[in-house]
This record gives structure tokens, sequence and C-alpha cells, in this order.
């Protein structure tokens, strides 16, 4: 028992347990905010109001009021504050430096690639491929596909650049 | 799992934080009780991803990299059951009229040159949009660079989707149910992740003899 909660706390806990549960918060972010979940379009606006209001970008029409009340915003919010909250039940709160100074270049160039990628295609791994798929939509098969050879493609690099 | 004994005990923070996250939630049900709903999903979603070490870029890249398929198949777990319930919810909306949008979404070239430049991405950056997210939440300074880029990509992205859609064209996202209906749809659907699932087995065992 008392090693149970243990688990609960400290994790990590069985893959197929997260399955389930994830599963489950998929479905009631689907009824309460009517659209499944997404990560990357929030993103992409709030970097609009800011880029907007830093003079670097065309006015696109998102205001600070609009960016308030999408529902994107506190899923992503929630997404953060949930992984801290998470490090810091089993209290491993800490800040993690960059080891590597290619890791540094990676990260960047990896982000990139990334949020282009996902904004061209309508979605990151949330909103078109696992929901895509989860909408029984063609794309979303499509796209998983394109990222599983991305990945594939992307763990060549690695091998022989980082590791 | 290694705790440094300096960091042992967060007992004190960790309560802060809970009676934190009450407020902002208490606060912010005054003013949108969906709203709430919604952080409180978003938080639980954050909390399970981080402690269930969920990560669909270990997923697709761990059968390469060293022959693991358990959290492929926990993956097609998720997948199998998010149809199912997405099916249920939509039929449920459709029987109260209830207004609801899927993610069926217009496919192109772009489809699978993004879907390409993001597992690619993602690899290097160590996370999809949303590992991000949970690795900053952990404290790491290279997923909160990476999280810089993700920004500026997608802005890069949007502006430049429309000379996509332009030079290679875009057709309407298909809603598989819309050709099969919706029973053998599903079946269809599960047979292809059961098939992947044993697929993912069979590979584990290949390159790991067990």
């Amino acid at each position: 028992m008392k090693k149970t909660l243990q688990t609960i706390i400290h994790g990590p806990w069985a893959y197929w347990i997260g399955a389930i549960i994830l599963g489950l918060l998929n479905i009631l972010v689907l009824i309460v905010r009517r659209q499944p979940w997404g990560v990357t379009w929030n993103i992409e606006i709030w970097a609009e109001w800011i880029g907007t209001n830093l003079g670097v970008l065309s006015d696109r029409g998102f205001t600070f009021e609009g960016l308030m009340a999408a529902s994107g915003t506190y899923l992503n919010l929630g997404l953060l504050l949930g992984a801290f909250w998470a490090t810091l039940v089993a209290s491993q709160v800490r800040f993690r430096p960059i080891r590597d100074k290619k890791f540094f270049f990676s990260a960047l160039i990896g982000g990139l690639l990334m949020g282009y990628g996902a904004r061209i295609a309508y979605g990151c791994n949330v909103g078109a491929l696992l929901n895509g798929i989860a909408s029984s939509s063609l794309t979303g098969w499509i796209f998983a596909f394109a990222v599983f050879l991305g990945t594939w493609l992307g763990s060549k690099l690695l091998l022989k650049y980082l590791m | 799992m290694s705790i440094n004994s300096a960091f042992h005990s967060q007992r004190k923070w960790n309560i802060g934080f809970i009676l934190f996250l009450t407020l902002l939630l208490v606060l912010l049900s005054q003013i949108s009780i969906r709203l709430t709903l919604i952080t409180a999903l978003g938080i639980s979603l954050g909390f399970v991803l981080q402690k269930s070490r969920f990560c669909l870029v270990s997923a697709l890249r761990d059968p390469i990299l060293i022959g693991m398929t358990q959290l492929t198949r926990a993956f097609l777990l998720l997948l199998g059951i998010s149809i199912l319930g997405f099916a249920l919810v939509s039929w449920g909306a459709s029987q109260r009229n209830i207004p609801l949008s899927l993610n069926v979404f217009p496919m192109g070239v772009h489809t699978v040159v993004g879907g390409l430049l993001f597992g690619i991405g993602m690899v290097l950056a160590g996370g999809c949009s949303t590992g991000i997210i949970i690795r900053i939440g952990e404290g790491f300074a290279m997923q909160m660079l990476a999280f810089f880029g993700l920004a500026v990509g997608s802005v890069l992205g949007e502006r430049s989707l429309k000379s996509w859609r332009y030079t290679f064209g875009e057709w309407p996202g298909i809603f598989l149910p819309d050709i099969f209906g919706w029973v053998p749809t599903l079946i269809l659907e599960i047979i292809v992740l059961l098939t992947l699932w044993q697929l993912a087995r069979w590979w584990q065992k290949k390159q790991l003899g067990e």
C-alpha cells in the first residue's frame, strides 16, 4: 500500500495506465471544449500577438482579450502547471541547464522545424496526429505516417551528430 | 531514481503550490466555469503526461533507436480509446443538436512535408509541442529554447502556408465515416491499430529477443 502511494507520487506510472487516463481526459476535453485538444495553434497566436506588439510582425487582429478568452491558452497553461506540479509532488523541482553546446542548436533548429511543420499541416502530435486520427480523418493517418518517417530521419541525424 | 538530498523535501513548496492552483481555479470560476474546467483538464493532462513519462517522440523513436515498443503500444491504446470516445461523443452531440467540431483538416503536399519536418524537429528538440511544455515544467533549459523556436517556426509556417496551397493545391479533408459509415470505419480503424500493435510486439521481440 505504501509502495503504491510512493509510485503514485514519485512515478513513473506504467505507460498503459497513462494511456487510459489520457484517453479519458482527451474525451473530456472534447466534451467541455466542443472541439478536440490542440497545442500548437494557440502558441502561434500568442507569438503573433507578441510579434505585433514588438513591431516585427504585421497585425493579424489578435487581441489580448481574445487570447485570454481562448480555451487553448488555458489548456497550455494547465499543461505547464500540471507538469510542474507533478515534478514538485515528487520533490524533483530543479533547473536543468543545457549540458552541451550542440544541444543549444538542436533545440533551436528542432523547435523551428517543428513549429513550421505543425503550422503548415494544421497541427502537432496532439491536434493533427492523435486527434486527427481520433476524429476518423484520413488526414490524421497521412500526417501520422509522415511524422513517423520524419522521426526515422531525425533519429539518423541524432545518431550521426548528437550522440 | 536518485533524489538529490538538498531538494529532498519540497513539501512546503508543494502545499503552497496546491494553494496557488486552488486559488487560481476559484478565481477563474468567477469568470467562466467552462475555462475553469478546461484549466483543470489541462493541469490533469500535464500531471499525467509527466508522471507516466508519456511522450510521442519516444513512442516513435525508441522502436528505431533501441527496439523498445512498450510506449508505442500504449500510444496505440490511447488512439483506440480516443477513436471510440470521439465517435460516442459526436454521436451524442448530434442526437442533442449540440455543435461539435472534429479535427478533419484539409490535406495536401504540405500535410506530408509538415509531418516530415515535424518528425525531424521533435527528435532534435527532444520533445513534441506537448512534450516541450511538459519538460519546461520539469525545468529543462533546452526545451525552453525549443519553445522559442517552435513559436517562431509556427509564425513562419503560417506565413508560407498560402504558397504551399497555391503551388501544390489542397483537397478537403476526408471524414472516413462519410465514405464507409460509422461502424465499418470504427472496425477498420481498430483492426489497423491491432495490426500495428502486433507489429510493434513482433518488432521488439525481434530486436531484443524477449
